[in-house]
């Protein structure tokens, strides 16, 4: 019982990620109309920088937060004209060439990471930003600043996205988007404006995405972003494509299954019992559990 | 022949192939990365066929194309018309769960690979030659069998799926029909490419089928052009030639070249260097120039 419990909280803890993950996704998704496939790669790229920026200021936790927060939005707000080119390009919004795009550029980012950064090894983080002292432990359960971070970032981050979705200007100018492109562009909503608030607003959630990464994992190596990567994309499947409330609960389903698998099970199999539940679902299910929102 | 010309040739065809392999599904706009798990699961097991149970390298052959055939005859059977986005997450997953299962096998050598597959016709001499016509007459048969196709009925639907699918469908179109038969190839051939792969190296490592080597053959698709089979017959040499002319530490940063480029064709030559209209009117000018010699000669007589 104490495993299960433990692997619980675990879970919920990444399953958090996963959540803020297909948040911003969905949001790309829906307002900007890409699909930025190699998202979780720019995640993983700030962890990189926050690394960096530990290790030259001698371990300041603020500057090295706030390196990784501003990094992941200059990332994508300097990506986003070249996601808009190719819309521009094809007169009309081309979703799968957006997704050949951000390949691309989540295989540039990998191969940097693999040889730019510590020679390719995976990166070690200081305790003094993965706080490694469990704050509570009974037996097998141990209770992680890291997991009680990511969990309760993830949820007050959730609901100020869905308050900014439904309580304000932008947030409605975000749902008219997703809604009817044409019909929000035609009652004066500036499409190209918005998708830029879009670009920066899932840069900031990356960026605190990459915090609680590196306050989970203490690690990070150049494939961690392809792993997540493919995982957050099935997320966003088996929820159903740009279903935001899908997200949600498929992200947290996902850390569940992964974290009891690594309970009850030894060796590298979690992963792959991950991946063969979504394949499962998706090949029965194409068009996600919850419906396809784009 | 030298050891680099080898690699060289045998490598360029397996791209070719590999390419005309995600070619034939884009052409109703399936990006099917299922194909990489194929290469990896008939590779293996043509390998073990061949080295445990003393198989003919021919019948292990004949087994990887099948095999492929069978699980992407299958598979398509659930997303034959699924959207591009489900059909790239079923491929991203088979390769993980193929991978993961590689590794837990000891029996094929797990994490440590395969080795020692014995050379077919004896030495390591006849084994290049054989591999290579083998590769090249592959090319042969899947270029005409693709042409074929491209200009048949079956790929004049192909076409106009790729432009609009409901259009499509109420022309009376079995997108899913369509979509199987061309998943069904597709992994067909790259069942046999895999087995084709691990022999060129006479040997099987899991580093042979990394995420890497679908930037590889979705650089030469789309930098060759996703439009015609000959963008990528074209492409595959040069972008495989190219970088063994870079010094050494440029050639290890070959990923990211072929990023940017993709990147840089994306943004400038969306439909890549080869489209159907340059192929069209190269076609055309070919004729006109046959035909103004056969006017000129003509005039002569």
């Amino acid at each position: 019982m104490q495993v299960f419990i433990a692997q619980i909280l675990n879970g919920l803890s990444i399953g958090s990620v996963y959540m803020l993950l297909a948040t911003a996704f969905n949001l790309l998704l829906l307002v900007a109309m890409i699909i930025h496939f190699s998202y979780p790669q720019v995640v993983v790229f700030c962890m990189y920088i926050i690394w960096l920026v530990l290790k030259i200021t001698n371990n300041n936790v603020f500057f090295g937060i706030l390196a990784g927060v501003c990094s992941a939005i200059l990332f994508n707000i300097v990506s986003a004209p070249l996601f808009q080119k190719i819309m521009k390009n094809r007169e009309e919004v081309d979703i799968n060439a957006t997704m050949v795009l951000s390949m691309a550029i989540g295989w540039i980012i990998t191969d940097v990471l693999s040889h730019a950064f510590n020679n390719g090894l995976p990166i070690q983080f200081p305790e003094e930003i993965t706080g490694s002292k469990p704050l509570f432990r009974v037996g097998l359960i141990s209770i992680l600043p890291g997991q009680v971070l990511a969990l309760s970032i993830g949820i007050i981050v959730v609901a100020g996205f869905f308050i900014l979705l439904y309580k304000t200007k932008t947030g409605r100018a975000f749902r008219a988007i997703a809604e009817d492109p044409a019909g929000a562009k035609l009652v004066g909503i500036p499409l190209v404006k918005t998708g830029f608030q879009s670009y920066a607003l899932s840069g900031a959630l990356g960026g605190l995405t990459a915090v609680l990464l590196i306050m989970l994992f203490h690690s990070a190596s150049p494939g961690l972003g392809e792993q997540v990567s493919h995982k957050v994309l099935a997320v966003s499947i088996v929820a159903g494509l740009g279903n935001l409330v899908g997200g949600l609960v498929v992200g947290l389903a996902l850390g569940i299954l992964e974290a009891l698998v690594q309970g009850y099970i030894s060796g590298n199999w979690s992963n792959a019992i991950a991946f063969v539940v979504m394949l499962v679902v998706i090949l029965v299910k194409p068009r996600g559990l919850f419906g396809v929102k784009v | 022949m030298p050891l680099s010309l080898y690699y060289f040739l045998s490598i360029t065809a397996v791209n070719i192939l590999m390419s005309w392999a995600l070619y034939v599904p884009y052409r109703v706009t399936q990006l099917h990365f299922i194909t990489i798990a194929n290469m990896m699961i008939s590779g293996y097991l043509a390998g073990y066929l061949v080295l445990h149970a003393h198989v003919p390298f021919v019948w292990a052959l004949l087994i990887g194309f099948a095999v492929g055939g069978i699980i992407g005859f299958i598979v398509s059977l659930f997303i034959g018309d699924a959207p591009t986005f489900s059909v790239v997450i079923v491929g991203f997953t088979s390769i993980y769960i193929t991978r993961t299962l590689v590794e837990n096998l000891p029996i094929i050598g797990g994490t440590m690979g395969m080795f020692g597959l014995p050379n077919i016709g004896g030495n390591p001499g006849t084994h290049r030659w054989i591999i290579l016509c083998i590769l090249y007459g592959l090319v042969i048969l899947c270029g005409f069998l693709i042409y074929r196709f491209d200009h048949s009925s079956i790929g004049r639907a192909a076409s106009a799926v790729f432009v609009d699918k409901e259009l499509a469908s109420s022309l009376g179109i079995d997108i899913k029909k369509l979509g199987m038969l061309l998943q069904t190839f597709s992994c067909t051939l790259a069942g046999g490419v895999g087995v084709l792969y691990g022999f060129i190296y006479r040997s099987f490592h899991l580093d042979f089928f990394s995420f890497a080597l679908i930037g590889v053959f979705m650089t030469v698709l789309f930098v060759g052009g996703y439009s015609t089979q000959w963008g990528p017959l074209i492409a595959a040499p040069i972008l495989y030639g190219l970088p063994l002319f870079f010094p050494p530490e440029v050639q290890s940063w070959r990923i990211v070249i072929y990023g940017l480029l993709l990147i840089l064709v994306l943004e400038l030559k969306p439909e890549g260097f080869i489209t159907r209209k340059f192929v069209h009117s190269l076609g055309l000018s070919f004729s006109q120039k046959r035909e103004k010699e056969i006017y000129i000669k003509e005039e002569k007589q």
